[in-house]
């Protein structure tokens, strides 16, 4: 029985420190009831990996199949945006169920199989070499600014085949696309203006592509339209979330991890007391412990009993990642940024046939930039005081303002 | 066409998150159990092709295949 808990997830306290509110959901309401959104909060691990394995029971086709107005509200003259909002991001892969999804699935999984996704190792080491090497001739770094954000923008523009010149507008683009996980009531204008700007930069490269097809992924969709999976529409549509997906994940995981480590100087050590032995856990516990995505929404296909609960058929659910990662039933000490800890069965990519497709790329990423971080610097430090740090106001994200560092 | 040689299938069930990728390649060598993971459930289902790209599309990499005979390494 939830007593104190405020529905509103939005608050400052909220964003700031989702682990609070959401851990005392997971321990007193694991299956809550949300009136003020009109939706289901689950933040169980368990309960978690059984939802997202059972992929029949819960619809992936939200946009599409959830005939209600977004949560929080939105202005009422905004409503025709949001129907082009729902139009559009109805034709992501990742908006299907089976038998639809597992066709789209298919052209795109091969791409980023664990062996493909090694050839892009060297480049990976390569940027990151780059970036800190430009970060020691300033003295300075903001992590989000010069390090995160070029980073995976770099790989995934390359993977895409979007041209140098053109990844800052992509990177301004993309912060447009982030409003779809915000509150503000306003933010369908920004939401649907990222959109039609994507749409406009991805049309050319696309119809490019499906006539003279190269080794990049945008290549790869539009072999799916030949095939007749993808119409064209869904792959302009599907490139701009790959283009977003690829990079946005990336640059939290690269940031709050960063800030684990700066406040647990302790692990800061010991990855550097054995960087070969230790980065691949590091980088999963960078992954569990201050995890990228918070949550992730789904409609109920049936009705489902969870819990003494039923949720019923086309019912809202949103599931924590975040909070699951911190299950004190499945991780010892879950509030603890511990590095050694293995196996890390943590559910930061989801789980189920609708795993991150693009989790193999994130950890080559992650892996090599915090190795690279222990290489380089003995300690690393904030240079602002903690209570400056801000997140974006998300329940999707958990996305720093900015992170300032120095180091030694 | 089933298989010929001989396979040992593992898939480790700490690491396997029930992508279904693996039933999806190789539908008669793979499957997922109740808990939604997968398993080898007739390692002869399928030429060793097929089992192999099974095992390469597993996103997790949890899938490694052996001669069940020689004990060779077959993927990774």
């Amino acid at each position: 029985m939830v007593t104190a808990v405020s529905d509103n997830m939005f608050t400052e306290d909220v964003i700031n420190d989702p682990y609070t509110y959401y851990g005392t959901l997971r321990e007193e309401d694991p299956v809550h009831y949300n009136e003020l959104y009109d939706l289901w909060v689950i933040t169980r691990h368990d309960d978690l990996v059984w939802l997202t394995r059972h992929n029949e029971l819960f619809s992936s086709a939200v946009f599409k199949n959830d005939p209600r107005p977004p949560y929080p509200t939105i202005y009422d003259s905004d409503l025709g945006l949001y129907e082009f909002v729902r139009e559009y991001q109805a034709r992501q892969f990742i908006q299907h169920d089976r038998p639809a999804h597992l066709d789209m699935r298919k052209v795109v999984h091969g791409y980023f199989t664990p062996r493909s996704m090694e050839e892009w190792r060297p480049m990976v080491k390569e940027v990151i070499s780059d970036l800190l090497d430009e970060a020691e001739e300033r003295g300075s770094m903001d992590v989000m600014r010069d390090f995160a954000t070029p980073l995976p923008l770099l790989i995934i523009a390359e993977m895409m085949g979007v041209p140098k010149q053109d990844r800052p507008y992509i990177r301004e683009v993309a912060e447009k696309l982030l409003y779809v996980g915000r509150g503000e009531p306003w933010r369908m204008q920004n939401f649907s203006e990222g959109i039609s700007e994507m749409i406009e930069y991805v049309k050319p490269l696309v119809e490019k592509r499906i006539v003279n097809p190269e080794d990049d992924f945008i290549s790869v969709l539009a072999q799916g339209e030949r095939e007749g999976v993808f119409s064209r529409d869904q792959v302009i549509s599907n490139s701009s979330l790959l283009l977003l997906a690829g990079h946005e994940t990336t640059i939290n995981l690269l940031c709050n991890g960063i800030l684990s480590f700066i406040r647990n100087p302790d692990q800061y050590d010991l990855l550097r007391s054995d960087i070969e032995g230790m980065y691949v856990k590091a980088n999963e516990e960078c992954l569990r412990h201050d995890s990228s995505v918070k949550s992730i929404t789904r409609i109920a296909a049936e009705d489902v009993e969870l819990r003494d609960k039923v949720i019923k058929k086309e019912d809202r659910i949103r599931w924590f990642i975040s909070s699951a990662n911190r299950d004190p039933r499945k991780f010892e000490n879950p509030d603890d940024f511990d590095i050694t800890r293995w196996p890390n069965p943590h559910v930061a990519f989801g789980a189920g046939i609708h795993h991150c497709l693009g989790a193999t790329l994130v950890r080559v990423e992650g892996q090599e930039a915090f190795k690279a971080f222990a290489e380089r610097f003995e300690s690393l430090h904030l240079d602002t005081t903690d209570d400056k740090l801000e997140y974006q106001p998300s329940i999707t994200f958990r996305s720093l303002k900015s992170l300032p560092i120095t180091w030694n | 066409m089933a298989q010929e040689r001989k396979l040992k299938i593992t898939v480790d069930h700490d690491v396997c998150v029930g992508n279904a990728m693996c039933e999806t390649f190789a539908s008669n060598t793979f499957a997922l159990n109740d808990d939604r993971q997968s398993e080898a459930v007739n390692p002869q289902g399928d030429p060793l092709a097929q089992v192999l790209e099974a095992a390469d599309n597993c996103p997790v990499s949890a899938i490694i295949v052996e001669d069940a005979e020689t004990g060779e390494r077959l993927f990774p």
